[in-house]
């Protein structure tokens, strides 16, 4: 079956998608799949237009890349909700919806009579889903915070950065990915629910909570332990687990399993086998005790030893022959590594989409999951401001 | 939670059998969990999912059921002892396959297959199966055999590089962040869409997610620009291209921090009055005076804040408008934050060996349902007669000769 035949798992899904940064990715994640997701962008279009990086550097509203990638597939209609006429457009769209999907202000809706309540009746099975900072209600429901703010009242920036220094955000939103991404999950399970019962759901989703679900075993530590979690960055775990530097940039190993001394076993024949000076101590017993590995000591003579060793290889060496022995290392790859993966090359995983601004296809990251039965495709690329604004609004006219 | 409310939930009468451990996986199918989907946790006591026996433990006692970690990432769910490699225990399984909607793993490619659970065997069983595989690299490809975890996909899809300072080493998120949040909820939202077709057209199908690929999508801008502009961005460390100043300034007491981020000259202005900033300049009341000056305006930010508690500058700033947030630690969060505790974050959860043990509510709440989490997980292998019983219709005899054969294990 070529792609372009194939059925789609989303078809004949309505999305409306009334969001900014926070919640773009999850209306990308249903368009992607076949949904008809309508982003409905304030007058003068949406502020993430005007993100960087640009296409060439060019501060132009149509060469925005986080803009470019997040909203493919979708349509685009300007909508002043602060007008009466617009919101008149906006409840007829929202009768014909199956989901909203908002990161308005808490209360706006409501305010301007579009809450779900209202919305509901229009349409029973409507679900919405509110993306917002801390969710509808609560002390810190009508506070300020971007996504660097987010990481840090969630708890995920006090475990990035380097040991002893200043806390690090972790790159791309990632708060805003998570709240997108959980919001995505719960829509599409009260999207089916919905379908079932004919009756809808409003979704209040807290992108700071969100956050708070990257932390990984830090909570548990606290709760069982009392131990917190700070950061480590630049050090290793435990002695032959962490990141090394090498010929040509750095490698990530971890010479230790989660449960079982195999990888370690399998590292320490490797370094015997490099000839590698003084690899021979790391079969003395003490290297299995848990105390000792956890101690500086031990991990200032691991990186004697493997640094000394990997400085003369690079990533890609050091990856290949790790590999032979299943020993878990990865290089650090640059996106440009990325891009040049033969792995992901051989998946297909970047995609050329057409953009109207450059003129010619540009390459993006593409299918995150491979339905095999519903393919994920692109066929459309992010709309330019309004673009859709007549055939939304004869369909509209067509139904009514 | 009573029975009737589980029948509300959105996923009521949804079943996965779940062969998912460790990571990512774990977290993808305990989703599916608290939304109410019946997920069993196929396990076995000869080969531990890893987590069971990782820290914390309750009391420090190592124990299979008394890991805070697993029991957090495995709320909602069943547990079902088999030794799939026995003949009856594979028809054990065969027979859960022929009742179930979902069944999902996250071991490397062709394992599935070895045990004679690959999905065309399992289609053969049940046609409306949705399979789901999450290995390192997708099922397929050269680099489909190679091995790793949540740090090693750190590495591979290109965030370890990404985060950290322009001068430094990279440092990446510090944690296994792939596995928390990018493949649990992709996968999640892969395997929905799934049962949307499956419910409209009766056809099952397979899912082939490589945990390398939802982590990379997030990194998109990074990927692009070196596809459009010929560069690897510079770690960046907390600066935005977008804003400044944008940072994380020190503040009195042991490693208290707090996170500003400035989008507009009225919260510049709001910021120095609150500071009583006296340094301000003509050229920093612009955006883009802003991002020229923000290594100036960050050294000055750093000497007016460093005698500010942390939280009594939030309140301050927030009352003003000024996007600004501490630096919580796993401690604040639990115990100090007012608006997780309004939001009923974290969840006390009867455990018959660890107690009431804490755990995350789900970031999302329904109007017309509770979601869960509904239980904390499941013992090992604690609803092994319960569903021999009800769902494969077997006698407590057959249970009992079962478990004297090692079937039952």
């Amino acid at each position: 079956m070529k792609r372009s035949d194939a059925p789609a798992a989303l078809a004949g899904l309505r999305v409306l998608d009334l969001s900014g940064a926070p919640g773009q990715y999850c209306g990308k994640l249903f368009a992607d799949l076949g949904a008809d997701v309508i982003l409905i962008e304030p007058p003068g279009g949406s502020p993430l237009r005007r993100e960087a990086p640009f296409i060439g550097d060019r501060p132009d509203p149509e060469a925005g890349i986080p803009f470019a990638y997040l909203n493919t597939n979708k349509r685009s209609v300007c909508l002043d909700l602060g007008r009466n006429a617009d919101r008149e457009l906006f409840r007829r769209l929202a009768a014909g919806a199956d989901l909203l999907i908002d990161t308005e202000q808490p209360g706006v809706m409501a305010e301007r009579g579009l809450g779900w309540e209202e919305l509901a009746k229009l349409r029973p099975g409507i679900v919405q889903t509110s993306i917002s900072p801390f969710g509808q209600s609560g002390p810190y429901a009508h506070w300020e915070a971007d996504d660097l703010v987010l990481l840090a009242l969630g708890g995920l920036l006090s475990l990035g950065g380097y040991a002893g220094g200043e806390p690090t955000a972790v790159y791309g939103q990632q708060a805003y990915a998570a709240g997108s991404l959980f919001a995505a999950v719960a829509s599409m399970a009260a999207v089916l629910g919905a379908e079932a019962s004919g009756r809808g759901d409003f979704i209040d989703v807290s992108i700071q909570e969100a956050v708070v679900m990257a932390l990984e075993n830090a909570a548990q530590f606290y709760d069982l332990e009392k131990v917190v979690r700070g950061r480590t960055g630049g050090q290793q775990s435990v002695a032959g687990s962490g990141q090394f530097p090498c010929k040509d940039g750095f490698v990530y190993m971890l010479g230790r399993g989660i449960s079982s001394p195999q990888f370690w076993t399998s590292t320490v024949r490797w370094l015997n086998e490099e000839n590698v000076e003084g690899a021979s101590e790391l079969q003395e017993p003490r290297w299995l005790e848990r105390d000792f590995i956890s101690s500086d000591a031990a991990k200032t003579r691991f990186a004697e030893l493997f640094v000394g060793f990997s400085m003369s290889r690079t990533k890609e060496q050091l990856y290949r022959a790790a590999k032979e022995r299943r020993i878990p290392l990865a290089p650090v790859c640059a996106p440009s590594d990325v891009l040049a993966s033969p792995q992901l090359r051989y998946r297909e995983f970047f995609v050329p989409v057409w953009n109207e601004f450059a003129g010619r296809a540009i390459t993006m990251p593409g299918a995150p999951y491979q339905l095999l039965g519903t393919p994920w495709r692109i066929a459309r690329p992010a709309p330019g401001i309004d673009q859709h604004r007549l055939e939304i609004l004869s369909e509209i006219e067509a139904v009514s | 939670m009573n029975a009737k409310a589980m029948t509300d939930l959105p996923l009521a009468g949804v079943r996965v059998t779940d062969f998912s451990w460790i990571g990512a996986g774990s977290y993808l199918t305990k989703l599916l969990a608290d939304l109410g989907a019946d997920v069993i946790k196929i396990e076995s006591s000869a080969k531990l999912d890893a987590l069971r026996v990782s820290p914390p433990f309750k009391d420090r006692i190592k124990g299979v059921n008394r890991s805070g970690y697993f029991s957090d990432r495995n709320t909602s769910k069943r547990s079902m002892t088999v030794n799939v490699k026995t003949p009856a225990g594979l028809a054990l399984i065969r027979r859960l396959v022929a009742v179930s909607d979902i069944v999902a793993n996250n071991f490397a490619p062709g394992t599935m297959d070895k045990l004679g659970l690959g999905y065309e065997q399992l289609k053969a069983i049940n046609p409306r199966i949705i399979h789901i595989g999450m290995s390192m690299h997708g099922a397929a490809g050269p680099e489909a055999n190679t091995i790793g975890y949540g740090l090693t996909i750190g590495a591979i899809s290109g965030l370890q590089y990404l985060c950290g300072s322009p001068e430094r080493e990279p440092v990446g998120s510090g944690t296994n962040y792939p596995d928390h949040v990018p493949n649990p909820c992709h996968g999640a939202f892969a395997v929905l869409a799934a049962l949307r077709h499956q419910r409209r057209t009766g056809l099952g199908q397979n899912i082939d997610m490589a945990q390398t690929e939802p982590m990379i999508a997030l990194l998109a801008p990074a990927m692009i620009d070196c596809a459009v502009n010929a560069r690897d961005v510079p770690r960046a460390g907390n600066r935005s291209a977008d804003r400044a100043p944008r940072g994380v300034f020190r503040c009195c007491g042991e490693d208290r921090w707090i996170a500003i981020s400035i989008g507009t000259d009225k919260q510049w202005r709001s910021l120095c009055e609150v500071l009583g900033f006296p340094a301000d300049r003509e050229s920093w009341r612009t955006a883009s005076g802003r991002l020229a000056e923000q290594d100036d305006i960050e050294k000055a930010l750093a000497a007016s804040i460093a005698a500010w508690d942390a939280f009594e500058l939030m309140e301050r700033l927030q009352a003003r408008g000024v996007p600004a947030g501490v630096m919580q630690t796993a401690a604040d969060v639990i115990e100090r934050d007012p608006q997780l505790a309004h939001r009923s974050h974290w969840r006390k959860l009867a455990h018959p060996e660890m107690g009431d043990a804490l755990h995350n509510a789900q970031p999302f709440k329904f109007a017309r349902v509770t979601v869960g989490p509904l239980s904390a997980a499941p013992c090992l292998g604690e609803h092994t007669e319960e569903i021999c019983r009800t769902l494969l219709g077997l006698s407590a005899q057959e249970i009992a000769d079962l478990q004297c054969n090692g079937v039952l294990c």
